[in-house]
């Protein structure tokens, strides 16, 4: 044999193994892979008029179509019979507070962060994630915590993948700034520290932490100016002025978090100054600054919708909660999505969405306040948020209506890995 | 061919300077004196060649010869220590501790210190380095502590006499680089508090090494641009790197950053090793577990095994007493006794880039073995004797003789 032909048979062998072994993607079968016909549901989310009855089938991980009742079943299919239940898109969760280990959210070595990454704190079996699928959420937002005046970014991922790799669907998504109390408390060292010690290097007003901000964006666009005047920022590795001159180029969305109505007037101030759209985080208070954020053109992240009050240190900023912020948000066409966010007091995802229908919100409005207008927010559109051909086949299989307060998530399918199956 | 030396008439009524004398009148003989063959029934020479019975000739603090290797000469006028019916293996090597000096090896001004020398911090008269030998260990990398990002060079110590004279040396005073990734946050009153914070210094001091240069703009605080070459050399693959990390989410950035950066660390730690051995092997990133314990679940204590299954290769660092026993538990759930023999010689010296000079009884290897009275990997087998660069540092051994059988065979002629 010569040595050409040896090569051609050793490649061919290895090729029929990798084949057999499931090593490459095409001509594979694994379960995944398998076509499963989900029969019976009320399909909802679909980015058109709810299907009755229908049939939605998933293979190789997305929704390969969702048809009326007697639709074309795929020979082979394995059919689950779902009659009587409601199906939706896997929620979305566009403000997490889960995923990172205790202690990880924030990198205080400095109030302005802006090339610290969540992504690489992530704990991707973090129990957090197990429950935030267990309550019906298939795609979530980390972002780092808010301690620093400027975070770091944020990564949108999977509450389930076959590997941690597979669980990320956007790497650095946004770039994450808190207004408030937050970053300016904790300004004290902790046990019996020295006056030298970081912590003492906090802003320890408003007004401290707005000039952080102000500061790290003017240091931003004399860094844009210095690399427009070929001044070699390719080479001065400052990764964090090349994050904060995305913002300001507008190619990296801020995420402001502000609750009280003076935070959030301070972080319309700001984007105003610099030029950038901001999306506003949290937003207790927006009830009291519709107007303005309509003017403004912003995305609202609402977080914990139905509390009362906010929990914890962030109390301290003064924001009164209302149960018609969503409602009155909606009336004024003030794009919002709804997050369980950072306040102790949220309740699921489902259940925020639930209570915000139970104050005027129409649940088509509540649904896609969770599903579709998150992916349109995060920029994942293209993959999850509705149940279309083509799109991961991540949905919820609910007992009743969502948001019917008795309805429990039955079968929640992620990357159309449904591990009711597997059992 | 025959080797002639001169005979020495033995007098009669020898006097202390007479004998003092003849040393020094005869420096052929006196070589010959300071050689020792080594005799036990099994020589471990590397976990994987195993000589029976076994012989090892030691000049000068090295290994000269193995079993069969030995001149027939040499032999024959070198005096011999038999160890009968035991077993000699390599010293065990531990790959990273602080010998007690865990304050002098933090440095607590800043997180990025790869510049900083553990070498400068070594106490040769420590306790716990004289305390090595008792346990078969026959040398240690003193390594910065894992409290810093990047916290500096290892130094590869030994522990030196027993009683008054317990001075140890260091043998390689710029080893390997030390990283943590873990640790870091959890100090309190210092830079980086998150897992995170600790990944971006490190990725942008490499960032930054990796241009050759310029500023670090780094979460927290910057390395110096002189420390910047000991990090390039990490990245050429030059000097071997040490990266503690611990938890899944600790593991999986240092997988991801040593991808990204295109290096491969050897992972202290790796408690989390259970729940991702498929990466690890993938990755083929070596670790340093700590012992095992009997106490421990059975997932960890499986490890070694499952880890030498995927072909990740391993050692165990920690407290000296607890080495050997880490490596008989390895054996009991599944690990072969070569790796986990190899986890306490070898592969340490491997990963920290010092396998030309200890963790074999090769030629030319430091003569630092340990004598056991069977397999040590079988906790019923006694150690006898630890020797460090051919001196015995602990226990008991038989007098040195030349072999009367080879003398024979020499007709008595020396």
């Amino acid at each position: 044999m010569s040595a050409f032909a040896a090569r051609t048979a050793r490649a061919l062998a290895l090729l029929s193994f990798a084949l057999l072994s499931g090593a490459l993607p095409s001509g594979a079968l694994t379960a995944q892979d398998a076509v499963t016909v989900y029969r019976g549901a009320r399909v909802l989310g679909t980015g058109g008029d709810p299907v009755d009855d229908a049939v939605l089938v998933v293979a190789r991980g997305r929704v390969q179509s969702i048809g009326p009742a007697g639709a074309a079943i795929p020979a082979g299919a394995r059919v689950v019979d779902v009659p009587g239940t409601t199906i939706t898109p896997g929620l979305i969760d566009a403000a997490w507070d889960g995923g990172l280990g205790p202690n990880e959210q924030n990198e205080q070595g400095s109030e302005v962060t802006p090339a610290v990454r969540v992504l690489d704190g992530l704990d991707p079996e973090h129990p957090t994630f197990q429950r935030a699928r267990r309550a019906g959420v298939t795609t979530v937002h980390v972002m780092p915590g808010t301690r620093n005046v400027i975070g770091g970014l944020s990564a949108v991922l999977k509450t389930w993948a076959p590997d941690p790799a597979a669980m990320v669907v956007r790497e650095e998504a946004v770039l994450r700034a808190t207004l408030g109390a937050e970053p300016s408390m904790q300004n004290r060292a902790i046990r019996g520290g020295r006056v030298e010690s970081m912590y003492y290097r906090r802003p320890t007003t408003r007004m401290g932490v707005i000039w952080e901000i102000r500061r790290s964006f003017y240091d931003a666009q004399e860094y844009m100016q210095r690399t427009a005047d070929g001044g070699g920022a390719g080479e001065s590795g400052d990764r964090g002025l090349e994050v904060l001159a995305r913002v300001l180029q507008g190619t990296l969305p801020l995420v402001t978090t502000a609750r009280s109505q003076q935070d959030l007037r301070t972080a319309l101030r700001l984007a105003e100054e610099f030029g950038y759209t901001p999306i506003l985080d949290e937003a207790q208070d927006a009830h009291f600054v519709v107007d303005e954020l309509q003017r403004a053109g912003v995305w609202v992240m609402v977080g914990a919708p139905s509390a009362d009050s906010v929990a914890g240190m962030a109390s301290v900023d003064g924001a009164e909660p209302r149960f018609s912020t969503l409602h009155k948000l909606a009336q004024a066409n003030v794009p919002f999505v709804i997050t369980t966010g950072t306040n102790g007091l949220a309740l699921e995802l489902v259940r925020e969405a639930t209570f915000a229908c139970r104050f005027g919100l129409s649940r088509e409005r509540a649904l896609a306040a969770v599903t579709s207008l998150p992916a349109q927010l995060l920029q994942i559109a293209d993959r999850v948020g509705t149940l279309a051909p083509g799109k991961d086949a991540d949905f919820v299989v609910w007992s009743a209506d969502p948001f019917d307060p008795t309805s429990r998530p039955l079968r929640v399918v992620v990357g159309g890995h449904d591990p009711s199956l597997e059992q | 061919m025959k080797l002639h030396f001169p005979r020495v008439p033995v007098p009669i009524w020898p006097s202390p300077l007479l004998f003092v004398a003849l040393l020094a009148t005869a420096p052929a003989r006196d070589l010959a004196a300071q050689d020792l063959i080594y005799r036990c029934e099994n020589l471990v020479v590397a976990p994987d060649t195993v000589v029976s019975p076994g012989e090892l000739l030691v000049r000068d603090g090295k290994v000269m010869h193995v079993g069969g290797e030995i001149p027939i000469e040499t032999r024959a006028r070198t005096r011999v220590v038999a160890f009968d019916g035991a077993t000699i293996v390599p010293g065990f090597v531990l790959a990273h501790a602080t010998l007690g000096q865990e304050r002098d090896l933090a440095e607590r001004a800043a997180p990025m210190t790869p510049g900083l020398r553990a070498a400068e911090a070594f106490d040769p008269f420590a306790d716990e380095l004289a305390a090595l030998p008792r346990a078969g260990v026959t040398s240690c990398w003193l390594s910065p502590s894992s409290d810093n990002v990047a916290g500096g060079l290892a130094a590869l110590v030994k522990p030196g006499r027993a009683g008054d004279m317990a001075m140890g040396t260091v043998r390689v005073d710029q080893g390997y680089a030390k990283f943590a990734l873990g640790r870091p946050a959890a100090v309190e009153q210092s830079a980086p508090t998150s897992l995170m914070g600790a990944v971006d210094l490190l990725r942008q001091a490499f960032l930054a090494a990796g241009r050759g240069g310029g500023p670090v703009d780094a979460a927290v605080s910057t390395v110096q641009p002189s420390d910047l070459p000991e990090l390039a050399a990490v990245l050429r693959g030059e000097r071997p790197a040490v990266l503690q990390a611990d938890s899944r989410a600790e593991l999986l950035a240092a997988l991801g950053l040593a991808r990204e950066l295109g290096f491969t660390p050897v992972l202290l730690g790796a408690a989390a090793a259970p729940d991702l051995l498929d990466r690890l092997a993938a990755a083929r990133a070596p670790l340093l577990l700590r012992p095992l314990r009997p106490e421990m679940r059975d997932e960890e204590l499986r490890l070694p095994a499952e880890l030498e299954r995927r072909g990740v290769p391993f050692a165990f660092v920690g407290p000296a007493d607890q080495l050997r026993p880490a490596a008989a538990l390895a054996v009991r759930h599944g690990c072969s006794r070569k790796v986990a023999l190899a986890a306490l010689t070898r592969t340490p010296a491997e990963l920290c880039g010092s396998a030309a000079i200890h963790g074999a009884l090769r030629r030319g290897c430091d003569a630092d073995f340990a004598v056991f009275t069977g397999d040590p990997l079988d906790l019923g087998a006694r150690l006898l004797a630890t020797y460090v660069g051919g001196e015995r540092l602990f226990g008991d051994a038989p007098p040195a003789r030349v072999d009367p059988r080879e003398l024979a065979a020499r007709g008595g002629d020396l």
